[in-house]
């Protein structure tokens, strides 16, 4: 059930007695500015911590506690031209509690917390609390620069870094930038919050056993006005490189970690998205792909080697851990993977295989609130629904040419190695 | 045959049934879910290297991981390999090796009955050759050398090694690139005719299933099968160290961006057997919530005084033969952290005196958190430790919890507390 509550302001109701719990999401979306990252996740951050009736986070932490351990989180991501601040909250559905005493259904109170946070955060004197913004900021900077102790992670980063240079909203992490971070204040986040709540499309959603009305009602007095959203494009295009970038560091690093990125200028709503999805399973996104078999199970040449596909900014990205001194042969070896793709090469069995295992893996994302509640984001931006028997009917009618005409538009654009200094990767 | 557990408030029920030849199955149908999640386990991990192998007289000590190197091993077959099976449904399979256990697992939205039988044969049809053998090796030191360059992984199990400097648990799960080098195909049909006799073994299934034609099919699918004998497995005691061995603390250089700091207690008491293992297990985890949780008074000191941050965590675990804590975290003061937590843990009958106010919270939040466990297939079937707990179930453990009362979390934290021994593992940038 869809329903909009204001201009710009949503509400998606998944009514179910499947779970024992009712989900909560709040996804607060702007247009992805290189300027506004940094300041967003620092907001994200310190709206978190407390709240003015919540004062620190241990007052915050025991209300939740209270409320039977509500799973209480603030996360930020990016989605192709979008930034997204999302709230999400889990609570105990009380049917299922011994001796549940409370005046309130916890729903409703998970709802009343989530005003707090959103509407009335801890701002003495009219900004935030000095204190907490300092510690919150050399948080977020310490969690920055941890995320690079995941070798896999700093390859990927590097990756997205050279295949996006000079394009800083695609090349920046969705936490943002520490040296833009050293230099906000308060003050500057105190007008990222202002701008959120005016301006940003606001989608909420809820799962579980609840009703329209219960619903409507939990969120009646939420201080959200109306708000003009562009329906700008979700996608991210980029125009192809005559040639491939290449990199690579070296790093005290035992295994080297070999990441290649892709052009594939297929969007979410393009006649040949189904087909992009197919591609992505058969070359590298599942343990039955070309990828795996041959790099892994043939060459043993890695324990992981696996590719993504993004429909929102038109990539494919492969990864793989080597040894450093293989990184020709694993490359050889994946380029003929692909080529193999592009002469139509893809055996029907492989195809039906994939085919079922993504059928199957959209049929258990049902079974997951989460999942159920951040699918969402994907319709609130690309307008496009698609009823399960209608998104199956297209997956059953995927053949190999829809494959291999998708697999003729990927373009190798950048490769990045890691490595330990083992014979350098040239 | 078919023993039904309901547990009317939750809505759930539990059907176990005990095969002829040994094998434990245990399943939970979960109205309105789509999937079933079933996953196959044996009493074996990476502790048990030494043993006395079936049909032999004399114990044997294999090469380190090779729990590890025969769970990679058994999908191969000689003309296939079972992921590809699964594959055929679009089911998705995978397995995993613990210090005390092996798991063999698959989640499907369709086929079960086939997907069943696919999980039980390959699991008791093993094909080991010495070419196929070799072959491995090459894809598990590319395993060992991923979980090198993660500091996190060396962070616990640099712990665990001072914590348990004798026993195999300071070798890393998969052991290590010289240990797997001497892994033979003749050494895993050892280990595997020892530890993967059905009555070694359960298999725990939930999800949309019906339970007496699930039986139905596993009762079929294993009576047309031969099994030896079930005889009792003989397991060499490993090499226990004394609690004057434990290395009180120890520094290790590592590229990390901040100094990690892992403490590590290690339990010299006797868990009571069977359920009550399981009591004790809760009572013990939620004297650390107590102490440590982001409710107490502690965490919140600590992290005012910039000693520990959203990084840090902690975690208790028993398993067959060993019960430790790991409290970890990311610090710019990693003795401070060292000392404040130990000195916490040092006044603990004090600290949980003052922190009993809090006991209601500690235990609000932990049912809650079960009870979101059970919205999850898996979180049902992983939380069923077999023998360890005597086959106690998700459900059981939320019962016990919301019948523990303060002066039980004290006395297990006493028992606990009092012969534990610690370790200080720190990652230096």
């Amino acid at each position: 059930m869809h329903f909009r509550i204001k201009d710009g302001v949503t509400l998606d109701l998944l009514p179910t007695k499947q779970f024992k719990t009712i989900g909560i999401k709040v996804d607060f979306v702007a247009p992805l500015q290189a300027t506004a990252i940094t300041a967003r996740a620092l907001l994200a951050q310190v709206l978190e911590t407390s709240t003015a009736a919540y004062p620190t986070q241990t007052a915050l932490a025991r209300e939740l506690s209270r409320l039977y351990g509500a799973s209480f989180g603030i996360s930020v991501l990016k989605l192709g031209t979008k930034h997204v601040i999302r709230l999400t909250c889990s609570l105990v559905d009380e049917q299922y509690l011994d001796n549940f005493g409370d005046q309130q259904a916890l729903f409703d109170q998970g709802m009343a917390l989530l005003k707090e946070v959103l509407f009335a955060p801890l701002l003495p004197n009219g900004n935030f609390d000095p204190t907490t913004f300092t510690q919150q900021r050399q948080n977020l900077l310490t969690a920055i620069k941890s995320l690079d102790d995941d070798k896999q992670y700093l390859a990927n980063r590097r990756l997205q870094e050279l295949l996006f240079t000079g394009q800083p909203t695609q090349a920046m992490s969705a936490l943002g930038d520490i040296h833009v971070l050293n230099d906000l204040s308060a003050t500057d986040i105190l007008g990222t919050y202002h701008e959120m709540l005016a301006h940003d499309a606001v989608h909420v959603a809820v799962v579980g056993d609840v009703d329209e009305q219960r619903a409507k009602a939990a969120m009646a007095d939420w201080p959200l006005a109306d708000r003009a959203v562009e329906a700008d494009s979700p996608y991210y295009r980029w125009s192809l490189r005559d040639h491939v970038q290449v990199g690579d560091d070296e790093a005290p690093v035992v295994q080297a970690k070999l990441n290649l990125a892709y052009q594939l200028p297929i969007y979410r709503d393009d006649p040949d998205f189904m087909a992009a999805v197919v591609f992505n399973a058969a070359f590298g996104g599942t343990p039955l792909s070309l990828l795996f078999t041959n790099v892994r199970e043939k060459a043993s040449l890695a324990y992981y080697a696996s590719s993504g596909y993004s429909p929102f900014t038109g990539t494919l990205s492969v990864q793989t851990g080597i040894q450093a001194e293989n990184q020709q042969r694993v490359e050889a070896i994946i380029a003929e993977q692909l080529a193999a793709v592009q002469r139509g090469e893809l055996s029907e069995k492989l195809l039906a295989e994939v085919k079922a295992s993504l059928l199957n893996a959209r049929l258990a994302a049902l079974d997951s609130p989460q999942r159920r509640l951040t699918g969402l984001l994907n319709t609130q931006l690309t307008h496009l629904h698609e009823p399960l028997a209608a998104w199956q009917e297209k997956l059953a009618k995927i053949t190999v040419a829809d494959v291999t005409r998708v697999a003729q538009q990927v373009t190798l654009q950048a490769t990045y190695c890691l490595h330990g200094g083992v014979q350098g990767a040239e | 045959m078919l023993n039904k557990k309901t547990y009317d408030r939750l809505g759930e029920t539990v059907y176990q049934a005990t095969l002829t030849n040994g094998l434990k199955v245990l399943m939970v149908p979960k109205a309105g879910f789509h999937k079933t999640f079933a996953i196959m386990t044996t009493d074996y991990g990476a502790m048990d290297n030494e043993f006395v192998p079936r049909g032999q007289q004399q114990p044997v000590r294999f090469p380190d991981g090779i729990a590890h190197f025969l769970e990679h091993k058994l999908f191969e077959k000689k003309d296939h390999d079972a992921f590809d099976l699964f594959g055929k449904y679009g089911a998705s399979a995978n397995a995993f090796t613990g210090f005390t256990q092996t798991s063999y697992l698959f989640a499907t939205t369709s086929h079960l009955k086939e997907n069943l039988e696919i999980l039980l044969d390959f699991v008791q049809d093993p094909y080991f050759t010495p070419a196929t053998v070799n072959k491995e090796k090459g894809i598990i030191g590319q395993e060992i050398q991923m979980y090198d360059d993660d500091p996190g992984w060396q962070s616990y199990f640099g712990m665990i090694g001072h914590l348990y400097p004798k026993e195999p648990l300071h070798i890393d799960i998969a052991g290590t690139v010289d240990s797997i080098d001497r892994i033979t195909a003749d050494d895993l049909y050892a280990a595997y005719n020892t530890f993967y006799h059905p009555s070694n073994m359960s298999l725990v299934i939930v999800g949309q299933l019906d339970p007496e034609e699930t039986l139905a099919w596993i009762t079929a699918n294993q009576d047309a099968k031969t099994f030896a004998p079930n005889e009792p497995i003989t397991r060499v005691p490993s090499p226990q160290a004394k609690p004057a061995d434990i290395v009180a603390d120890s520094t290790r250089q590592l590229t990390v961006s901040r100094p990690k700091v892992s403490i590590g207690l290690r339990g010299f008491d006797t868990v009571p057997a069977g359920r009550d293992g399981l009591r004790y297990s809760v009572a013990v985890s939620l004297m650390f919530d107590l102490l440590f949780n982001d409710t107490s008074d502690n965490y919140l000191r600590l992290y005012d005084a910039n000693v520990i941050d959203d990084s840090f965590g902690y975690d208790f675990q028993v398993q067959r033969g060993a019960h430790f804590a790991q409290l970890a975290g990311d610090t710019d003061r990693p003795e401070q952290f060292a000392n404040e937590l130990s000195a916490i843990l040092a006044d603990a009958p004090a600290q949980l005196a003052a922190a009993k106010p809090q006991f209601d919270l500690v235990k609000r939040e932990a049912v809650g958190r079960i009870v979101g466990a059970i919205n999850s297939v898996e979180g049902i079937a992983n939380q069923y430790d077999g023998p360890l707990f005597d086959g106690a179930t998700i459900f059981d453990e939320l019962t016990i919890l919301e019948q523990l009362s303060f002066d039980e979390l004290l006395a297990a934290a006493r028992d606990f507390l009092a012969q534990s021994r610690q370790t200080v593992y720190t990652i230096l940038p």
